[in-house]
């Protein structure tokens, strides 16, 4: 059966009452989602509900055909990792430390990861650019590399699904290519599903597989061509006038 | 292998020798310091057994080495209590009270102490007195936790719970106000000299007492180590490993009662150690690893305690200051720094 990896069914999200509905996608490992939509709508919401950070009204979630409410928590956690987009900086918490807490289901009753994680957060510091980063304090690295301390400490966790809330909203256009870029590799070297959520639209277009977009009134997917071709992007913004240009991928 | 060198590349045994040898001294000149000086010979010669004058054993053995006892497990139940209510809070100004554990002790303590004159009870400072006050400020305390367990459920963010905590505080200081109102002087001095705080006055199974509830209380917050260092890293992380946050919250504040809620009631509402030990020992370690961090908070505690209690005590004088007014002068500035120090970094 050809099965996507990753299925949202019909999902309602909200606490006490539905603040969106009918989502259904789907998503594979070694594919790069971006998740856009406007502010408010529910992406954050969205991608805690997946992470089961946060509960949802109704539909269903499924990992590789497993439904996840019939998963416990520490075992999800090894299915699907969770960046989120402001995680509090610890001062004097080294680098190594906050990386290897990813580690947590997999440490001693300390916290003290084995020697085989350790020697993996220092590989994993390697391939996300924070060679030389081990003994940093974390509570001063710059929003760039935090961002990228972040993703290695996700990274460590070896979940095959990774969902980061905004990981570049608070960048500059440097470190915004360097993290984009390092997620879409990841995604194609070490086959992750990558879900994530931006407001750059044009970025997403050229680097991503497939965007999960939440429209005003209406969710939709697809691969970034089959979206432009049907229109779905003037969708987004129905009453403000902005018009999707075809061609520069982004609002004019 | 390499890594496990650099990873343990910053050695804390320095440090942590430099504060058990202040820890040591302290410790020595509290026994030494009082309204009777004892000289170094003559204490050394009571501690090993040899012969001693009488008054330097009565002293020692009935009034300084148990305030002394008293003190050090104080300075630690507090300081490990304040280290994990400012983690499980995010906030560098929380401590043992801020939840209103004290104000539930307090209000136990009031409603025991004036309240026992109407059983019949004569306020006289027996030990059914003194054991009364310390089972009425535990049930406080624990009346106080378990309301906050009920709870916690409710109130998601923290920062609900502290609010909470300090509606509870405005609550029992009401209620504790309306019984001063109604009680008698003598009673009210009773309760007042125990807001004071004081590690004298306990006897030997007062203090086994205290020290079986906080001995568990300490093994407990080490055992919180591990999820400590993860909350630190925000509560949407920490719920994405899969951390069952309301067993962990339920698990600290277990610890913390078990720890504050013991020490107040024996001791009195002791302020400031909480917030501002925590701190210190921040700054001398620099580093946020709960593993370096409970034992730097506690050895810390202890050394401040036990220098704070010999403050009070000031060398010579035949009246004592209250533990709360010295504790609030080595408290404050370094509340007040670190405010100053977060506006202005």
């Amino acid at each position: 059966m050809n099965q996507a990896n990753l299925i949202l069914n019909s999902l309602s999200l909200g606490y006490d009452k539905d603040i969106y509905s009918r989502i259904s996608a789907s998503a594979n490992y070694g594919e790069m989602v971006a998740l856009v939509g406007p502010n408010g709508i529910g992406k954050s919401t969205l991608l805690k509900s997946i992470a089961a950070i946060q509960s949802f009204r109704s539909g269903e979630i499924l990992i590789d055909a497993k439904n996840i409410s019939a998963i416990s928590q520490k075992v999800l956690s090894t299915l699907i990792s969770f960046v989120p987009s402001q995680s509090p900086k610890a001062l004097n918490l080294s680098v190594f430390d906050m990386v290897s807490s990813g580690c947590f289901n997999r440490s001693n009753w300390l916290g003290e990861a084995n020697e085989e994680d350790k020697a993996l957060v220092m590989e994993t510091l390697d391939r996300v650019g924070l060679d030389g980063f081990a003994f940093r304090d974390s509570g001063r690295l710059s929003d760039g590399e935090f961002q990228r301390a972040a993703i290695a400490r996700s990274l460590v966790q070896k979940s095959g699904i990774m969902l980061l809330d905004e990981p570049t909203a608070f960048l500059d256009i440097e470190n915004k290519l360097v993290v984009t870029r390092l997620l879409a590799k990841l995604a194609k070297e070490e086959k992750r599903c990558i879900i994530f959520s931006t407001h750059d639209l044009q970025l997403a277009i050229k680097l991503c597989d497939r965007i999960w977009l939440m429209g005003r009134d209406h969710f939709t997917e697809g691969s970034p061509l089959d979206l432009i071709e049907n229109g779905a992007f003037d969708s987004m913004f129905k009453d403000s006038g902005l018009k999707f240009d075809k061609t520069l991928y982004t609002f004019i | 292998m390499t890594i496990t060198r650099l990873k343990f590349r910053k050695s804390y045994t320095a440090i942590y020798a430099a504060i058990a040898v202040a820890l040591l001294i302290l410790t020595i000149l509290n026994l030494i310091l009082g309204s009777v000086i004892i000289p170094p010979g003559e204490l050394l010669a009571s501690l090993t057994g040899s012969e001693a004058p009488k008054y330097v054993n009565d002293i020692l053995w009935n009034f300084r080495i148990p305030k002394v006892i008293t003190a050090l497990l104080a300075g630690v139940a507090l300081s490990v209590c304040g280290l994990q209510m400012q983690t499980m809070f995010r906030n560098p100004l929380a401590d043992p009270f801020i939840l209103g554990i004290s104000s539930g002790a307090g209000l136990g303590v009031a409603l025991f102490v004036m309240g026992s004159s109407a059983f019949g009870l004569s306020i006289a400072g027996g030990l059914f007195f003194n054991l009364g006050i310390a089972a009425s400020a535990w049930a406080g305390a624990a009346g106080v936790t378990l309301i906050i367990l009920l709870v916690s459920h409710r109130l998601r963010e923290n920062s609900s719970l502290l609010i909470f905590g300090i509606m509870i505080g405005s609550v029992t200081s009401a209620i504790i106000t309306l019984i001063q109102y109604f009680s008698s002087s003598s009673e009210l001095k009773a309760f007042v000299t125990w807001t004071m705080g004081s590690f004298s006055g306990l006897t030997n199974s007062q203090i086994w007492i205290l020290s079986l509830l906080v001995v568990p209380g300490i093994v407990l917050s080490v055992y919180n180590i591990k999820e400590l260092n993860i909350l630190l890293q925000g509560e949407a992380y920490a719920k994405s490993l899969g951390l069952n946050l309301q067993a962990t919250r339920r698990r600290i504040l277990i610890a913390t009662t078990l720890l504050a809620g013991s020490v107040t009631a024996f001791c009195g509402p002791i302020g400031f150690i909480g917030i501002a030990v925590p701190h210190i020992a921040r700054l001398f370690f620099k580093n946020a690893d709960h593993k370096v961090l409970v034992p730097a908070t506690a050895l810390t505690g202890a050394a401040i305690m036990v220098l704070t209690d010999m403050v009070a005590q000031l060398p010579g004088q035949s009246w004592v200051i209250p533990i709360n007014t010295v504790s609030a002068l080595i408290g404050v500035p370094v509340i007040l720094f670190i405010i100053m120090r977060s506006k202005f970094s």
